[in-house]
């Protein structure tokens, strides 16, 4: 049978076995009175990987749901809808040229490890604010900007790591005076819904900034050059580098997976700057205050912190976390003011699938969201509809995690404060 | 007449105003004038049932392009694939319905049209003349784009059933982007990016009062948006009346006190859902045969932000608000479409309209909660509600006074 019949006919078979799983798992836990929290999220997944054989003893014995329980279901119906596709199309890049699959996993990893910095930000403010910035991609598009503008145009010549700072104390500035200026009356209870308000607020500073920057640099395409060079190494010997051989802009390992200088330093970038805030968040007495106010805002003012000052470092802070990561991928994309929706869809993305403000989620959702992407792109047959598909990916996860399992995968489940509504 | 009367007779008066200004206004930029005005009523119809969604029910959604998008899209598939034709094409999937054969049009998306032809073009060339077809009337297409945004409003609201405030704006904007990369993917139907061409909304023209109006006239089109506008604002404001609207405003508040208090909160919530993405759809279908053409862009963040502003400029709580602030800012954004010389400097507002835009929405969200019409119509309406406030409350700190 050709690939559509059988890859949609599994397909449907474990759609139609999630929702009936998802449904019936949440009564049977009802009617027993136990915790229907996780219940949905587990029916789903077990229906979709075994069908009606593992759903009937899951809702005759209602079990207590553990973490083994939710995880081995979900990697269960991944695997078999990987089984399925592999044997529906074997011609398949992705089924049949394993260095195409190297290549794929580790270019997700890469792009998913910028992803889940860059959401990083998103969570920091979520965790302390329970606003949802939507002028989150603006700030990596500004951090781009005046990186370009301070490398090509201003002062060129300039020490890269430089100019990435300047950049980031630029979005650090614009974040505290903007959380200064509009985001101070949600605290006092002077705006009826402040989740809303947070929402819109940021919403027209994301529209502003757009098109200020497009009115004062133009709606060309920019792009800076490459920061740094790959030093010239060939291993094992340079006569057959076999196991990794770079040039100046690129760099291959066991001459199958190529990954691209700009995408790299990225990478390495926002892993020892991912580093340094860990360090600041649990080592320093700021660092500390603002997990507090994360936590429980009254407990943290009683203890002798200022809630308020918190928040603008928080704000200020994700801002510029965001506009590091786009002052390191102004070299890998071409910069437009437009730039910064894409990334801050994959932003809110994983701030959901990574769960309420938490730090390591939003690290493990940023990767999963590359890979999943990664496979997305490569592995549909039709290239031309896989690429028009993109931005759909991320947001299939996000819906989909907001209905089987609102608190994503390391939420706290009794948070405090407004965010911890859902 | 007293104060409170003034809103409606101000009402009154802008209905008026409309309805009689394309015949009194003839200057040289009549066309554009009456354009800029349909486009006007259009995003009033889509602020004014937002800011019913968002502002009264507390639905803070930003799924509602992609509501437009689904009746925009219903009506341009429906009169892009489907014809009527007395005679069976032989190509086609064809039913026989009475004395016409409903011919199906078979997808072929874009390509060059020497090189392939979908199956109705080949049967007309076998023809060649001898028949004529019928395609599908333009009302029914319409219709039919309403029905599908309602029948997307119920899905859609049963789903974000337990999702409250910024999780429930994410879910819609997931809804809206899966819709719109869906749309350009899936170029063999929809055309993606090259997007689809609609009929006129009067193919063969319209004769009214014995005045006969061409298909291109903008006449017919400007009363049938302000028809629509009047009637989504006439049910809005009839609802935020009615014990519905009460009802709503509960769920807006506190919905577990309102289900407490025995409102059916889940009714109300997917009806609100329904009856907005309803207009947004109306709009969206008259809307695209209007402009005739409808390309996945209309469905972007961009063309959403707008709408949103629009209402919080307005009135977020005040559908009515809302509407003329849609029509105010729309106007407003057209006129800056030029460039100001001060001293040596010239300033293209071209691009500088939409940060003072910007800037606008920031300020007024800051410093003018309720918008900034809304307050005007309060002012009137309210006025001496206020004043018998005050007046009691001082009253009151009298007493208190004299007594101590």
């Amino acid at each position: 049978m050709e690939f559509p019949h059988i890859f949609w006919g599994v397909f449907g078979w474990m759609i139609f076995w999630a929702v009936t799983g998802s449904i019936a798992t949440r009564y049977f836990y009802l009617r027993r009175d136990l915790d229907t929290s996780n219940a949905p999220f587990v029916g789903a997944m077990l229906g979709a990987s075994t069908g009606p054989i593992g759903l009937v003893p899951l809702c005759l014995n209602t079990p207590e749901l553990t973490t083994r329980l939710m995880v081995m279901p979900a990697l269960a119906s991944v695997g078999v809808l990987m089984i399925a596709f592999g044997f529906a199309d074997p011609e398949n890049f992705c089924v049949a040229n394993g260095s195409f699959v190297a290549s794929q996993i580790v270019n997700g990893l890469i792009i998913g490890i910028i992803y889940g910095f860059m959401a990083l930000g998103l969570t920091l403010i979520f965790s302390i604010l329970g606003v949802v910035s939507f002028a989150h991609g603006e700030f990596y598009m500004i951090g781009g900007m005046i990186t370009y503008f301070l490398t090509k145009v201003w002062l060129p010549g300039i020490n890269p790591i430089l100019a990435i700072s300047l950049a980031c104390l630029a979005a650090f500035a614009i974040g505290a005076a903007f959380e200064r200026m509009f985001l101070t009356p949600m605290y006092e209870g002077k705006v009826d819904r402040p989740v809303e308000y947070g929402i819109l607020v940021t919403f027209g500073l994301a529209f502003t900034i757009q098109y200020f920057v497009q009115a004062t640099a133009g709606a060309n395409p920019l792009k800076a050059s490459r920061y740094f060079d790959f030093p010239r190494i060939r291993l094992p010997s340079s006569a057959d580098p076999w196991l990794i051989k770079t040039s100046r802009g690129n760099m291959e390992l066991f001459e199958t997976i190529s990954i691209s200088n700009p995408r790299f330093t990225a990478a390495v970038m926002c892993i020892i700057v991912f580093g340094a805030l860990m360090f600041f968040l649990h080592r320093t007495w700021t660092g500390k205050a603002l997990r507090a106010v994360s936590q429980d805002r009254e407990a943290a003012a009683i203890a002798g912190i200022n809630p308020d000052r918190m928040n603008m470092l928080a704000f200020a802070l994700g801002g510029m976390i965001a506009a590091l990561a786009g002052a390191m991928l102004v070299q890998a994309f071409s910069w437009l003011p437009q730039v910064g929706a894409i990334p801050a869809m994959r932003s809110f993305v994983i701030l959901v699938l990574g769960g309420l403000g938490s730090i390591p989620g939003a690290f493990v959702g940023g990767v999963i969201v590359g890979l999943f992407e990664a496979a997305g792109t490569g592995c549909l047959p039709d290239p031309q509809k896989a690429a028009s598909y993109i931005p759909a990916y991320g947001m299939i996860i996000l819906t989909l995690t907001l209905l089987l399992r609102p608190t994503g995968l390391f939420g706290r489940r009794f948070a405090t404060g407004a965010h911890g509504k859902f | 007449m007293t104060r409170s009367r003034i809103p409606q007779a101000a009402g009154l008066f802008l209905v008026l105003f409309f309805a009689i200004f394309p015949f009194v206004y003839s200057a040289n930029d009549y066309p554009y004038i009456m354009h800029t005005l349909i486009a006007c009523f259009y995003y009033a119809i889509l602020a004014s049932s937002w800011s019913m969604l968002s502002g009264y029910a507390g639905q803070f959604s930003f799924g509602h392009m992609g509501f437009t998008g689904v009746g925009a899209y219903t009506a341009a598939l429906f009169s892009h694939y489907f014809y009527l034709s007395p005679v069976p094409t032989g190509f086609c999937t064809e039913f026989l319905i009475g004395d016409q054969y409903l011919v199906i049009v078979d997808a072929i998306g874009v390509t060059s049209s020497t090189l392939t032809q979908d199956c109705l073009r080949k049967a007309l060339a076998v023809w060649d003349g001898s028949v004529q077809i019928t395609p599908m009337p333009v009302w029914l297409g319409i219709a039919l784009g309403t029905i599908m945004g309602g029948v997307f409003g119920l899905l859609i609201g049963l789903l974000v059933l337990p999702l409250r405030a910024a999780y429930l704006a994410l879910f819609t904007l997931g809804f809206s982007e899966i819709l719109r990369a869906t749309i350009s993917a899936e170029i063999a139907i929809t055309r993606g990016q090259a997007g689809i061409e609609l009929p006129y909304l009067f193919d063969s023209g319209i004769t009214l009062f014995g005045r006969h109006f061409d298909k291109t006239d903008k006449l017919p089109p400007y009363f049938v948006m302000l028809f629509l506008l009047l009637t989504c604002l006439a049910i809005m404001f009839w609802l935020t009346k009615s014990k519905f609207g009460l009802f709503v405003r509960a769920l807006r508040e506190d919905q577990d006190a309102a289900a407490a208090l025995g409102v059916n909160t889940t009714r109300y919530k997917i009806l609100v859902f329904v009856i907005t993405s309803m207009m947004a759809a109306a709009a969206g279908a008259v809307m695209a045969h209007y402009i005739r053409i409808i390309t996945p862009n209309n469905l972007m963040i961009l063309q959403m932000s707008l709408v949103v502003a629009m209402a919080v400029i307005g009135g977020v709580e005040n559908v009515i608000a809302a509407a003329i602030g849609a029509i105010l800012i729309n106007f407003a954004l057209e006129l800056l479409r030029n460039s100001f010389e001060i001293g040596p400097f010239t300033l293209d507002m071209t691009i500088w309209r939409l940060v003072v835009f910007g800037v606008l929405l920031m300020v007024t969200l800051r410093f003018f909660r309720n918008g900034l019409i809304a307050p005007l119509i309060d002012h009137f309406t309210r006025g001496h509600v206020a004043a018998e406030t005050v007046a009691q409350r001082k009253v009151a700190a009298d007493q208190a006074g004299g007594a101590s």
